[in-house]
């Protein structure tokens, strides 16, 4: 995808280097990122539209321009080391006011063109830092197979045959399972209820892997945007609920900036 | 960035390190997604992030301890 940033067409044959934009926060001051490096090595800087700051670094296209990326980013190790210095530099950010988290590897041949996005989004960016202002992100991770009532496959007309007795097996052990799904979707669809219920904003992400995890089925990936002030609530809530339903594993991650809460729309 | 929700038999503690696929859910397709000069499609973003995700799996949790 290119949409160069128009004034300067030949700027993109004579360097070598795009510009990472991490996030979007208001009115900060170079010293607030002072000494903090990004993903590449070079220091973080600001890239100012009135009152806008976009929070950027210099990175090499060799490595992050288009076939760069595509080759990074088949590399775990690479992009564990991206996605953690991008972390770094946002929470930076967040511990300083409220901030839009940008998607990873999004880079700009040069400040004009990240100038030019953060005039084209100026409104509703603005709008978002004012929605999570004050609030961190907490996740919610529930693991477990809720019970379901169990169906008694023994239960079967005395004097059956062994066939119909094994179709009966198969009929019940089938029932089961669809009826602990169906358990599992509602427990998390309630999890998730009583958590937003605490919550400015939710959100659900999808569950992950299990081979990830090791620890079973993930019934909810929560995210959950809750106000700084009323982070203890929230996680006495995560508690109780751990507490009332011993069939769940609940795992709390955060706070984090607040990533999944600031999707804009264009309007 | 572990929460101070402490151990009970039922709440899990989180593990110290932030887990990269916590992290990736948050970085991909959320945040800001604006088209940069060099990024990769809104559709490709999706798309990276199945990779990812399913290369992240096949090498599984043991991923982070092989390199810290």
């Amino acid at each position: 995808m290119t949409c160069a940033s128009g004034s300067r067409p030949w700027s993109r044959a004579v360097t070598d280097t795009g510009v990472y934009l991490y996030a979007i926060g208001r009115g900060m001051q170079p010293a607030d990122l002072a000494g903090v490096e990004g993903v590449d090595g070079s220091l973080v800087r600001l890239v100012e539209v009135g009152d806008l700051c976009g929070v950027v670094s210099t990175v090499r296209l060799s490595d992050f321009g288009e076939e760069g990326l595509r080759r990074n980013l088949e590399n775990l190790t690479w992009v564990d080391a991206v996605a953690r210095a991008h972390n770094a530099v946002v929470e930076q950010c967040f511990v300083r006011g409220p901030v839009a988290p940008v998607s990873l590897a999004t880079v700009c041949f040069d400040d004009d063109g990240v100038r030019a996005r953060l005039q084209t989004w100026k409104e509703p960016v603005e709008r978002v830092l004012q929605q999570v202002a004050g609030c961190c992100e907490m996740g919610v991770k529930v693991h477990g197979t809720p019970t379901a009532p169990v169906a008694d496959p023994a239960q079967g007309a005395p004097g059956a045959g062994a066939g119909l007795a094994y179709l009966r097996r198969r009929q019940a052990e089938s029932s089961q399972r669809q009826a602990a799904s169906e358990a599992a979707v509602q427990v998390a669809a309630q999890v998730h209820a009583e958590l937003a219920g605490q919550s400015v904003a939710s959100r659900r992400h999808p569950p992950q892997d299990r081979r990830l995890a090791g620890r079973g089925d993930m019934i909810l990936n929560g995210a959950y945007l809750v106000d700084h002030e009323r982070r203890d609530s929230f996680e006495r809530l995560v508690r109780r609920i751990g507490e009332e339903r011993p069939d769940l594993q609940l795992e709390v991650t955060g706070p984090w900036p607040p990533y999944s809460f600031v999707s804009l729309d264009a309007t | 960035m572990t929460s101070s929700v402490q151990p009970t038999t039922h709440v899990v503690p989180a593990p110290q390190q932030v887990a990269l696929v916590d992290l990736l859910d948050r970085l991909l397709g959320t945040g800001v997604v604006l088209s940069g000069d060099i990024t990769i499609s809104l559709s490709g973003i999706d798309l990276v992030h199945v990779r990812l995700y399913a290369l992240l799996a096949s090498v599984g949790a043991g991923f982070l301890e092989e390199d810290r």
